[in-house]
């Protein structure tokens, strides 16, 4: 049976993972507030945490929880970062 | 006619009025007729039709009249209701074991049995005189007085029999099995289907993309979409404004789609096309019953969830979601309404046709019956709003949508008041002492507050939509949840369409 399909049927390409990293020290770690309630709290501990193992942090706001980031913070996350952690939820 | 003094074989077949019924129970006070008959076939459906009337004089005289149908309980029901058929309805399943007991050869067959279970006699195909002598009682004399019927299913060959017994194809499932469903049945979109959905626009026409599966929304998937929702052609127009509308980036359907929140896409329609396809705005207008608000509003639903991927349970995280996910499109009722309707406030003329779609938790019910004044109903209806998102979210930051039924509304009307002092009465009234507030999840604004600083539950009049819609009878209004966290707003799209 023949039908006109609701889906887009592209076919995407797998966009490959980033090589991890051996260790944390010295490494750049950009830490994404999304503006959930008491993310800050919790990339605060997160930062110690980097901190104490000789990482480098710096922190980036979205504008809004519930849309994607704006490409200007993207484009800074990629420039100066060789990681990122996002405080995700509530 | 044949007359053949054998012994009816006994049986037990599901019965519509429910539980099974044996050969003994029809004939324990007297004689039965058995009628043999499938939906497919028409001289069954001419036979019955022409017995519907004879039911309940054979009834007065003795006979119990059932119609054994080679077909499922659920289209059995059907065929008979439409027939006027109120005798016994019963369903034999694959593979006709009964019908081949009683030697059918085809449809329909009568089959006259006495009280002892004796066959007295049996009609093959429609007619009139056989059945006139069968049962004694005068039978229509309208032509035709004789027509062939169609091969009894114990027939048939056991590959059709197989198809027939569900083990074929059947589109219906396959839309289930292919997950193009939001769980209730649907429409397949056959090409023929999308075709006269679109009506000759370009099918490849890119309305955007959409989130959260940034897919490529066109016209002939839009088209798709309104197919399995069971839209008609002529609603086509409005749901391509309501995708449009859900498109504005300002609306932030991406979000919307996989929150945690309740919230579905809402849609008020104004304007002409109200009449024109039949969207109900007056009694029952939130709830079901009218195809056109089923139907766009499902639509809509299908685009975000499986044309953009916010399937619920996948993408779509709703906690617990909410029934106007599956659909909620209304029409507001201009001619009952005394003031300018919502499109118009929003800066259409009156004679455009228009969706807004909102972010929109469940409907709250807000009950009224004895206000006396203005101010008093305002309050009823503000305070109703208190507790939605959060009873101590204040403000909201966000839209509150009230459907004032139109006795709310006259009674407004009446007493003066325009939509606008309704807006600032119902903002000004609900108003707490900070302190009250500070318990639970509350916001920033309340934390930050003196405890007597008053606190209100909108940030202003313009966060309180107001239409009217509902039956002329009855002080029920509503206001909806909102849909808070998306920084989402009201978008409006006119309604291209011919008139």
């Amino acid at each position: 049976m023949e039908y006109v399909s609701p889906f887009d049927e592209r076919r995407r390409a797998t966009e490959p993972l980033a090589p991890r990293p051996a260790a944390l020290s010295g490494a750049r770690v950009a830490l994404l507030d999304i503006t959930k309630r008491r993310g800050d709290e919790f990339l605060d501990r997160i930062e110690e945490l980097l901190h104490a193992r000789g990482a480098q942090t710096f922190r980036l706001v979205k504008e809004i929880f519930s849309k994607p980031a704006s490409v200007e913070i993207v484009r800074r996350i990629a420039d100066r970062g060789d990681l990122a952690v996002e405080g995700l939820a509530d | 006619m044949t007359a053949s003094a054998v012994t009816a074989p006994d049986f037990s077949l599901p019965s519509v009025a429910g539980g099974p019924v044996r050969l003994a129970d029809l004939c324990d006070r007297g004689p039965a007729l058995l009628l043999f008959v499938s939906e497919e076939c028409p001289t069954c459906l001419l036979t019955l039709h022409r017995l519907a009337p004879l039911v309940s004089e054979l009834s007065d005289a003795g006979v119990r009249v059932a119609a054994v149908f080679e077909d499922p309980l659920e289209v059995a029901a059907r065929v008979a209701r439409r027939s006027g058929f109120a005798g016994v309805v019963l369903s034999e399943p694959a593979p006709y074991e009964v019908s081949r007991a009683y030697l059918l050869e085809s449809l329909p067959t009568a089959v006259l049995v006495d009280g002892s279970g004796v066959q007295l006699g049996r009609v093959v195909g429609w007619d009139a005189a056989g059945l006139r002598t069968l049962l004694s009682t005068p039978v229509t004399d309208e032509p035709p007085l004789r027509k062939p019927g169609c091969a009894a299913k114990n027939t048939y060959d056991p590959e059709e029999l197989r198809r027939l017994d569900g083990g074929g194809f059947d589109e219906l499932e396959d839309m289930f099995e292919r997950g193009w469903t939001d769980g209730l049945p649907v429409i397949p979109p056959t090409p023929d289907r999308v075709e006269a959905m679109l009506a000759g626009r370009d099918r490849s026409e890119l309305l955007g993309e959409m989130a959260p599966a940034l897919a490529r929304v066109t016209l002939e998937r839009v088209a798709a979409c309104a197919v399995l929702a069971g839209c008609r052609p002529e609603y086509f127009p409005v749901v391509v404004a309501a995708v449009e509308a859900v498109l504005e980036p300002a609306f932030n359907v991406g979000g919307q789609a996989v929150t945690t929140q309740p919230c579905g896409q809402m849609l008020v329609v104004n304007g002409p096309v109200r009449g024109a396809i039949g969207l109900n705005g007056s009694v029952g207008a939130l709830g079901p019953g009218w195809r056109a608000n089923m139907t766009i509003g499902r639509a809509l639903r299908l685009v975000v969830s499986l044309t953009a991927g916010g399937f619920p349970g996948r993408l779509d995280r709703s906690t617990l979601g909410n029934p106007g996910k599956i659909a909620m499109c209304f029409a507001e009722d201009e001619e009952l309404s005394p003031w300018a309707p919502l499109h118009v406030e929003r800066g259409f003329d009156a004679s455009a046709s228009v969706v807004t779609v909102l972010g929109a938790d469940a409907p709250l019910s807000i009950s009224d019956h004895r206000s006396t004044g203005p101010e008093e109903l305002a309050r009823v209806l503000g305070w109703a709003a208190a507790a939605t998102w959060s009873p101590n979210w204040w403000p909201l930051g966000g839209t509150s949508l009230f459907v004032i039924c139109p006795e709310h509304a006259r009674s407004f009307f009446e007493w003066g008041w325009s939509k606008q002092r309704v807006r600032e009465e119902m903002f000004s009234a609900v108003v707490r002492p900070a302190g009250e507030l500070r318990w639970g999840e509350t916001t920033p604004l309340v934390n930050a507050a003196a405890d007597d600083q008053p606190v209100r539950k909108w940030s202003s009049p313009e966060d309180i939509m107001i239409v009217v819609a509902g039956g002329e009878a009855g002080r029920y209004s509503a206001v909806f949840g909102p849909c808070l966290g998306m920084n989402t707003e009201p978008i409006s799209k006119e309604v291209q369409w011919n008139t």
